[in-house]
């Protein structure tokens, strides 16, 4: 049945089936970026909580009032990027482990229990960490390129006879940049799959097997990620364009469409993996087979002794 | 000058030329008498007459200058001094040294090199006296620094004489940097010929060229002939006078201008130009936009500006005089001779891509325009008082911008974010507030950062907080005032400090001598406020009924060396309004009342008008805390937090 849908739909639909992991994902990256604000929220308070002044910055949003709110000593806003950033390192940490469940979540037909994901979890931690120091030396040469070609764009800026070209030059260089980005994920996120599918152990090789995999479908695998990234970034546009048009002193209602549209932002991600999961399915060169059943220790029940034997 | 008058100098060129480089000695001539004018608004000291021929391709001007000298001094005057401003663009100059010890990523680069050398320098009447030229390092005797050379006479030029400088130099430009230089096709002729120093207060004042320094000059005329390649598209400080072709494929636009005490100039031939008209009190008055094709749909932007701008100024200061006012807006990569002044010709400064709810491109064509008073006709000393022409000037601008877009939205209104002019300059305030005081000299500023945002910042809120004492209508007629009495000449600092106590009948000098001669900050806070039951030892304030008597108590503290009256405005729950008036001195007040209400809140400075006040959220106490700025600067902390960790995660 599953091979008479398309790839997208079946991954919304087992993205859909298994929502609990998308909840607590998302609330998961909720509580920390509430551990990493709550300083802040508190030297904020002790600042704005009493001062008739920082009504500019809730009736409206008055720049100059927030420069000030920043850049005063007990509150020093800046100096408090550093939590954030910790807390979501810590994040990402988090999104290391539970990538191995998720997987095999949306792969297991059936689902998983509690137990298999936690196990799948922690099966494949090391494994990711070692596939996100490949990527990082993938990304570095990308990330070099979009560095080189936001200088020559400034340089064009400077310099060149038509004013635009520079600006031309660093869109069409950071478009160029993201795409190729989208690709090296779309590659590891296959070799993800790969691993979680064929129990991989060597990540060198499932890079290198991706590779060829990716490549050779790369047609249809990037446009099943491009359409959904797509899809993620017209719905945080919109969920931006709804924003900006809550009412000032609407805080409540402001933070559920910035949620949301966080939300958005994290279920298209796991859709990708989702939808990739089930290409796999479909396209892989080997039977996809689940993980082998955890053995269970069952304590040797003694043969009984033939009736008359010694 | 009418056009006949142009023609016969323009006649007259080639025997000048001839006569300045034969060895034939000369007296000391009276002034051309080309520069006549009918009236003279200014007391004219000069009269330049330069021929300048310019090769684009090369960058370079090859120029003979005929600057005729009053000595208006009153006592003989054997030795000149000159600036050579465009050798400030050299490895070992100070302006170099300056700039490269503010900004230690700033790497001298070689197209930037400029230099002007005077070839030929001879006194009519006193021979060649090139070989007596000196060059001098008066403000740091950094011996290699070529900005100001000086040259002695064999004799003395009387009081009430005329003195005639001949002169050849040749420039080469560099690529734009400070106000100057060229970018691809643009050139911009800004400080590009020697000039003569001003005999001020018994002394020459002819400061070095520095990293964070302006100008300074004497009212004359200028007669300035450029010739150059036929395809390039001149604007100049004056009026044109005539344009005329050569078969030689070059062309000689010849400029003048009376009453003003600088010229620049500026070619490009892919230009376009803009031309509207502007009348007030003193005129039907020429705008003439000079904009790079890039540019032109913003063209419209800033003639609008410039006319409102120029309303504004004739109403509330003064009329401008002059016929002609040139806007350039420079081209992409030439940002660096952007935003500058001289007289009768401005530089703008903008982008393609400039949205209309960012005012940057209205300030900066608002506040250069806004130098035609402060600086083009009221010429005070930028070296030695920057704050009187870019402080009154910053100040006159948020006026302007204010009453065009709005006090809260003259500097931004886009997206839902607000910002006025003031703020503006109020942020640059507070990072520099306790470093430098305005009448620091420009070039013994802390550093750069400091003099940009006391010059600037301060400076405005100075103004804006003198407004709360004297009155912004008051303060607008003592500016007037300032303007009408002292246009056309050099005032000093305490002339405009003097016309402001005189204009408001105050005495003031406790307030400028803390605010303009010193450095101290103004913060004043209330430490604390609140009310509770006067029989508080045995009655809880959740028992108290309406018959409760509270006592209120409000603390406020000085927290910073600046001392200034303040008003406090106390609210009570039950409608009732306190007004107190404190002179500030003593380092905290308490008041107390007792009274049948609590207090709701307690704010000093209720009208927000001293904006010297460092921090604006000590200002006030609302008893019942208001959580929705915390909430929502919180929750945008938090949706950022979540997204970084969003973002951080995509590489798993």
């Amino acid at each position: 049945m599953a091979q008479r849908t398309g790839i997208l739909s079946e991954g919304a639909r087992r993205v859909w089936r298994y929502q609990r992991l998308l909840w607590w994902f998302f609330f998961t990256n909720l509580a920390l970026a509430a551990f990493g604000t709550l300083p802040v929220s508190t030297a904020l308070g002790r600042v704005a909580d009493h001062s008739l002044y920082s009504q500019r910055l809730y009736q409206g949003f008055s720049l100059s009032a927030f420069w000030e709110l920043a850049g005063n000593p007990e509150v020093a806003l800046w100096s408090r990027l550093s939590g954030s950033l910790l807390f979501a390192l810590i994040f990402l940490v988090l999104a290391l482990f539970l990538t191995g469940g998720i997987l095999e979540t949306y792969r297991a037909n059936p689902k998983p229990v509690t137990g298999d994901f936690f196990q799948a979890c922690g099966a494949f931690f090391w494994r990711w960490v070692r596939l996100l120091i490949f990527l990082l030396i993938v990304l570095a040469p990308i990330t070099i390129a979009a560095s080189g070609i936001t200088a020559w764009s400034d340089m064009l800026s400077q310099d060149a006879p038509q004013e635009k070209l520079g600006s031309w030059v660093e869109v069409a260089g950071m478009l160029c940049a993201t795409l190729l980005m989208m690709a090296v994920r779309l590659w590891f996120d296959m070799a993800q799959v790969h691993t979680v599918g064929e129990d991989e152990r060597s990540m060198r090789r499932a890079v290198a097997r991706c590779f060829g995999l990716t490549f050779r479908n790369f047609g249809s695998l990037f446009w099943i990620y491009f359409r959904i990234s797509l899809l993620a970034w017209l719905g945080l546009a919109a969920a931006v364009l709804i924003w900006l048009r809550v009412p000032a002193q609407r805080v409540g209602l402001s933070f559920v469409v910035l949620e949301i549209a966080l939300l958005w932002w994290m279920g298209t991600r796991l859709w990708q993996r989702a939808s990739e999961t089930v290409w796999y399915e479909r396209h892989s060169p080997a039977v996809m087979t689940p993980l082998p059943a955890p053995e269970v220790f069952v304590p040797p029940v003694p043969a009984p002794s033939p009736e008359g034997t010694i | 000058m009418t056009r006949h008058s142009a023609v016969c100098w323009l006649a007259a060129t080639p025997v000048f030329i001839l006569w300045w480089f034969s060895a034939i000695p000369a007296h000391a001539a009276p002034a051309p008498d080309t520069v006549v004018a009918t009236k003279p608004l200014s007391e004219w000291i000069v009269a330049y007459q330069i021929d300048a021929r310019v090769d684009p391709r090369r960058k370079t001007i090859n120029a003979s200058e005929i600057l005729t000298y009053r000595n208006l001094t009153g006592r003989p005057q054997d030795t000149f001094p000159f600036h050579l401003y465009l050798n400030a663009f050299q490895p070992d100059s100070t302006f170099t040294r300056e700039y490269r010890r503010d900004n230690p990523w700033f790497v001298w680069r070689g197209k930037n090199y400029a230099s002007a050398e005077v070839t030929r320098f001879e006194v009519a009447g006193m021979g060649d006296l090139t070989s007596q030229i000196r060059f001098i390092a008066p403000d740091d005797e950094n011996p290699d620094d070529r900005t100001v050379f000086q040259v002695r006479l064999p004799r003395p030029i009387p009081p009430g004489e005329s003195v005639q400088f001949k002169m050849a130099f040749h420039d080469q430009l560099g690529e734009v940097l400070s106000r100057t230089g060229y970018k691809r096709s643009f050139i911009m002729g800004a400080q590009w010929f020697p000039k003569v120093g001003v005999w001020w207060q018994g002394a020459w004042n002819c400061h070095q060229f520095h990293a964070d320094t302006e100008f300074f000059a004497d009212f004359g005329t200028y007669d300035v002939r450029l010739t150059l390649p036929q395809n390039e598209i001149v604007g100049a400080s004056g009026e044109e006078v005539s344009n005329e072709n050569h078969a030689d494929g070059t062309k000689t636009v010849s400029f003048h201008a009376d009453d003003i005490h600088d010229f620049a100039w500026t070619a490009d031939p892919s230009f376009r130009v803009f031309t509207d008209y502007f009348t007030g009190s003193a005129g039907m008055v020429k705008i003439r936009l000079l904009t790079p094709p890039g540019h032109v749909p913003l063209a419209a932007r800033n003639i609008a500006i410039l006319k409102e701008t120029m309303k504004r100024f004739d109403q509330w200061y003064g009329p401008y005089p002059y016929k002609q006012i040139t806007l350039v807006d420079p081209p992409h990569g030439a940002w660096e001779a952007g935003g500058m002044e001289y007289p009768t010709l401005i530089t703008g400064l903008s982008f393609w891509w400039m949205p209309r709810g960012w005012h940057s491109l209205e300030e900066v064509v608002s506040h250069e325009f806004g130098h035609q008073y402060w600086y083009g006709m009221v010429a005070t000393n930028e070296f030695e008082d920057a704050w009187l022409d870019e402080g009154i000037n910053s100040y006159t601008e948020v006026k302007v911008m204010d009453d065009i877009y709005g006090q809260d939205r003259s500097d931004t209104d886009l997206w839902g974010m607000r910002e006025g002019e003031r703020s503006f300059l109020r942020q640059k305030y507070l990072r520099s507030a306790d470093k430098d005081p305005l009448t620091r000299f420009a070039y013994q500023y802390m550093d750069g950062r400091s003099y940009d945002d006391i010059t600037y910042g301060k400076s405005a809120m100075v103004l804006l907080t003198l407004e709360k004492i004297i009155g912004e209508a008051t303060l607008q007629r003592a500016l007037r005032t300032y303007f009408l009495r002292y246009r056309f000449t050099h005032p000093t600092r305490e002339d405009f400090l003097k016309t402001v106590e005189e204009v408001s009948g105050r005495d003031l000098r406790w307030y400028f001598d803390q605010a303009v001669y010193g450095a101290q900050v103004l913060d004043y806070e209330i430490l604390n406020a609140r009310s509770e039951p006067v029989d508080w030892p045995v009655q809880h304030a959740l028992e108290a009924g309406p018959e409760t008597l509270y006592r209120t108590t409000v603390l406020i503290h000085r927290k910073g060396d600046f001392l200034f009256p303040v008003d406090l405005l106390l609210k009570f729950d039950n409608g009732e309004q306190v007004r107190e008036h404190w002179d500030g001195r003593d380092r905290w007040v308490r008041y107390s009342y007792d009274k049948k209400a609590r207090l709701v809140s307690a704010q000093i400075d209720p009208g927000q008008a001293v904006w010297l006040d460092r921090n604006f959220y000590n200002n006030s106490y609302v008893v019942a805390p208001m959580p929705g700025t915390r909430r929502k600067v919180s929750s945008y902390w938090l949706v950022f937090t979540q997204f970084l960790g969003q973002w951080l995660a995509w590489l798993v």
